[in-house]
């Protein structure tokens, strides 16, 4: 295959890009000072003008440099309009694949791509930003085909009459929320709460040209002063936040699909901006499942998978690493060792020893003491209360305490053969599952209380972008020296190259 | 299974504690001068009040640090143990909170050595290690057990892991 050129609905998208960034200049100088033929004005508009015509100059020049090439299982990128690159990525370096349908693809009827490596800085990512859906079907079918190590390529090699597709129709699918998880999700994310700021700043905006307030006025004492009018109006705000909360619901987590084959997972959502991420199973540094304080109630759960790579596509970040956000606890643990079989989340942890609920009440809180200083210090009154600062003092520290108390009840931990599982968090909870050998690092601290209590903090860093640190502090000193040494056994799992 | 981890046995040169003092000191000396700059303005000056308040308290607090300055690099000298061998490099050290790290040699990307000039004096080196999330160094070895160690870390961490 010889260096092609990317597909020339690129220049759409950078175009519309442009609009987006050149427009509010272009209104402020056209037509907002449209009569002023002050000297600003003239050269700002040459100004403007010049460069716009430059950047759609540059759209053009870069679509005609900027090629790709795919060889050697590689891919080769060429770019640069004067100064010339080129760039290899081996597909072996691709952590996971991010895929996105927004509304301009879908108008199209195009798609964008993202390959994901673990590298930091611009190179980190292979970006289609316009290709057919085919195409993306066929890149993403090459990506996956790289075997994921050398014992797999020596096996590859030796059966070489086997089919190709092989594994490409034996997707399952593991979820799909049905609409009565819909409606309890668009509960539990309280998006019907989000029309009220939408309804305000409509409002105001409204008020801005057509002075409604004003109006208003005369139009109040014109209502009927009946409570059923304002029972009435009260329920119809009511049922129109629901249905925007379901709506939006329904558009954001409508089409999620968790599905898996015998090597990848598959994550997809969105109706009218729809997202794809996919990730190699070996390639899963670790899985969070996270708890919210209502979720908890609800018994619900999100789990995250970890990657090395990227998970947002440009700036955003669009959580794509997420499965369903809104699953039933059990379901979450089963989901998860249905799709990575390699990891098994357990139920029965060990909670913490006594003496770290102790030593979680004695050690000093440096915000209290900082808080209480201050508040000493400039003694407010808020409400004309005289001795209202170290009543706040003294909430501050009950709240400091409560969260205490909730940490300790919330952390457990515990470590198995390849696994460690920790879990901890006030309010919020965060349960962190990895494997020994994706691992890259831990440490272990011991500050003078917890020398004194025969306790200790210890940490693990994964990989992740930027790196993952997690850990749970206060566990019992022959744990941590039992976790050390379980490290150290960690070439058990871990081949050489 | 052992109820301790397991410490490392590798001392640093003895000569770190009096690196660290002479750092230290200078550091003190730049602080106070600081504050007796500030101390002038504000006299000269006249700002107001309770700022010259509180470059007295930082000028008091100079004293305590001063203390520290002699005590820490005892203590600090005391605690710091590493090892190195073909699968981990572990860095054990601090003072107030003591500090385990176990970084697998395959995890390790670069591993540099630097010296400042007044461990130049003494004939020191700092080791520093680069992985893939995060650096960690050990500080003052002597110049032939620094390049020797350098030399090791890089033979093991040649080899990597299969991702």
């Amino acid at each position: 295959m010889s260096p092609k050129r990317y597909h020339p609905l690129i220049m759409v998208l950078e175009l519309f890009g442009l609009v987006k960034s050149f427009g509010f200049i272009a209104i402020y100088l056209f037509v907002i000072r449209f009569g002023s033929d002050s000297g600003f004005t003239y050269y700002a508009r040459i100004g403007f003008v010049l460069v716009l015509a430059l950047s759609m100059v540059s759209i053009f020049l870069k679509w005609r440099t900027n090629k790709y090439e795919i060889e050697d299982e590689s891919f080769h990128l060429y770019s640069g309009i004067f100064t010339k690159s080129k760039q290899t990525i081996p597909f072996s370096r691709i952590q996971n694949v991010n895929r996105r349908t927004s509304f301009i693809h879908k108008l199209l009827s195009m798609t964008s791509l993202q390959f994901e490596t673990s590298m930091s800085g611009n190179d980190a990512s292979i970006e289609f930003k316009m290709v057919t859906k085919e195409e993306a079907e066929m890149l993403e079918e090459m990506v996956k085909k790289q075997p994921l190590n050398s014992d797999e390529l020596s096996l590859a090699k030796d059966n070489e009459e086997l089919p190709e597709t092989k594994a490409e129709d034996n997707r399952i699918v593991h979820f799909t929320p049905t609409r009565k998880d819909l409606i309890r999700a668009s509960f539990t994310s309280l998006s019907f709460l989000l029309l009220i700021p939408v309804v305000g700043s409509l409002f105001s905006n409204f008020n801005d040209v057509f002075s409604i307030e004003e109006e208003a006025q005369g139009l109040l004492s014109a209502l009927p002063q009946t409570w059923w009018f304002y029972a009435l109006a009260a329920a119809i705000i009511i049922i129109a936040s629901v249905l925007f909360g379901v709506v939006r619901t329904f558009l954001k987590y409508g089409n999620y699909v968790i599905a898996s084959d015998d090597n990848r997972i598959y994550i997809s959502k969105g109706v009218l901006d729809e997202t794809a991420f996919s990730i190699s199973k070996n390639r899963v540094q670790a899985i969070e499942i996270i708890q919210t304080p209502l979720k908890r109630i609800l018994g619900l759960a999100e789990v995250k998978l970890t990657s090395a790579g990227g998970v947002g596509i440009g700036e955003e970040n669009l959580e794509i690493n997420s499965l369903y956000p809104f699953l039933p606890v059990q379901r979450a643990y089963e989901i998860i060792e249905e799709l990575l079989p390699a990891y098994s989340v357990t139920n029965d942890m060990k909670k913490l020893p006594r003496r770290s609920f102790w030593i979680r009440l004695l050690r000093p809180s440096w915000i209290w003491i900082i808080a209480t200083i201050t508040l000493f210090i400039f003694k407010p009154e808020p409400f004309d209360i005289e001795i209202a600062w170290w009543l706040i003092s003294i909430l501050l520290l009950l709240i400091t305490v409560i969260f205490r108390v909730l940490d300790y009840i919330n952390s457990q931990y515990v470590i198995n053969e390849h696994f460690i599982q920790m879990k901890s968090g006030s309010l919020s909870t965060t349960l962190f599952v990895t494997k020994r050998d994706k691992i890259i690092e831990v440490n272990v601290t011991r500050g003078i209380l917890q020398r004194q209590f025969g306790l200790a903090t210890i940490g693990t860093v994964n990989r992740s972008k930027p790196v993952h640190h997690s850990g749970i502090d206060d566990i019992p000193d022959e744990l941590a020296a039992l976790f050390v040494s379980w490290y150290r056994e960690r070439k058990q799992e871990i081949t050489i190259k | 299974m052992t109820a301790e981890i397991h410490n490392p046995t590798n001392k640093l040169s003895p000569e770190a504690k009096k690196v660290w003092r002479i750092t230290g000191l200078i550091e003190d000396v730049i602080g106070l001068v600081v504050i007796a700059v500030l101390l002038f303005l504000d006299h000269y000056f006249n700002w107001v009040d309770w700022l010259g308040w509180i470059f007295i308290g930082l000028a008091v607090l100079t004293i305590p640090s001063v203390i520290w300055t002699f005590v820490r690099p005892h203590l600090l000298y005391k605690s710091w143990r590493y090892d190195a061998d073909e699968e981990f490099l572990h860095l054990k050290f601090g003072t107030i909170t003591e500090k385990h790290e176990l970084i697998p040699m395959t995890k390790i990307q670069a591993v540099t050595t630097n010296k400042g000039p007044i461990m130049k004096k003494f004939g020191l080196m700092t080791i520093s290690v680069e992985t893939m999330g995060s650096s960690h160094s050990i500080p003052c070895l002597k110049e032939e057990v620094a390049l020797q160690l350098r030399n090791e870390i890089a033979q093991y961490a040649k080899l990597k892991e299969v991702e």
